[in-house]
């Protein structure tokens, strides 16, 4: 949700510069942008279509979302001469390393999960269990690269509770300014 | 009928090639991020 609204502040923001420099928004020319749904597509069945997310295995969950990641990787690497992509690409290898080396997961703290549901539901869990998509319950002690798992929350009473990574913001960054650097006037080079 | 075709008709002439690169690099990127980030708000815990 907080990546979407990164995608849409950029193009509005991205719209918004080009109409005041009186130069047209242009589409980002992204390379291989098929490569992005294949990437995807393990993630789909893995984790949200419901028919196969509850039958697959967390050992072959964790296997497909780091072999999408190393596919989003090779994607930004086809990408990176763009504006923003070595922002997208921090923040995939950021959340990449801590997903790999906490057991193809990304770790999040009991005490940071009990903001985002109910206390009966904390009560079901325990440690080393899965969190909602793509996270893990684990005990800070037990977490590998803490400082890149889902550690941050919004400000209490915020209406929309959700844990996010370091990785997490860059890829809303870079998103953002993939968007509005399309709306920038592009300097001729002189040959 | 005719009218409704008619309007369906002028309705996908006004879709150029620009709108249609538009929605696909936006999908692209939505897919990209939701793929790349890792936030969780909770959502559905997978049963034991």
């Amino acid at each position: 949700m907080i990546l979407l609204v990164a995608i849409l502040a950029g193009l509005v923001a991205g719209l918004s510069l080009a109409r005041l420099q009186k130069h047209p928004w242009t589409v980002p020319p992204l390379r291989l942008p098929w490569l992005v749904i294949i990437a995807f597509l393990p993630q789909f069945v893995n984790l949200y279509l419901v028919a196969t997310s509850t039958w697959i295995s967390d050992d072959l969950m964790a296997v497909g979302l780091i072999v999408s990641l190393t596919l989003l990787l090779v994607f930004c690497w086809f990408n990176r001469r763009l504006s923003g992509v070595w922002l997208l690409t921090l923040g995939l290898v950021f959340n990449l390393l801590v997903i790999s080396a906490n057991g193809g997961f990304m770790p999040i703290s009991p005490q940071t999960a009990s903001r985002l549901v109910l206390p009966e539901t904390m009560a079901t869990l325990a440690n080393g269990d899965r969190f909602g998509y793509k996270d893990i319950l684990l005990l800070p002690e037990q977490t590998r690269l803490i400082w890149l798992s889902d550690q941050f929350l919004p400000p209490e009473g915020f209406p929309y509770q959700v844990a996010f990574s370091l990785g997490d913001v860059i890829i809303a960054a870079g998103a953002f300014w993939l968007m509005v650097a399309q709306g920038k006037v592009v300097k001729a080079i002189k040959t | 009928m005719k009218n409704q075709i008619a309007k369906i008709f002028v309705f996908t002439q006004k879709i150029n090639r620009q709108h249609i690169q538009v929605a696909f690099m936006l999908l692209t990127l939505v897919l990209f991020v939701l793929g790349a980030g890792a936030p969780s708000d909770g959502g559905i815990n997978p049963p034991k």
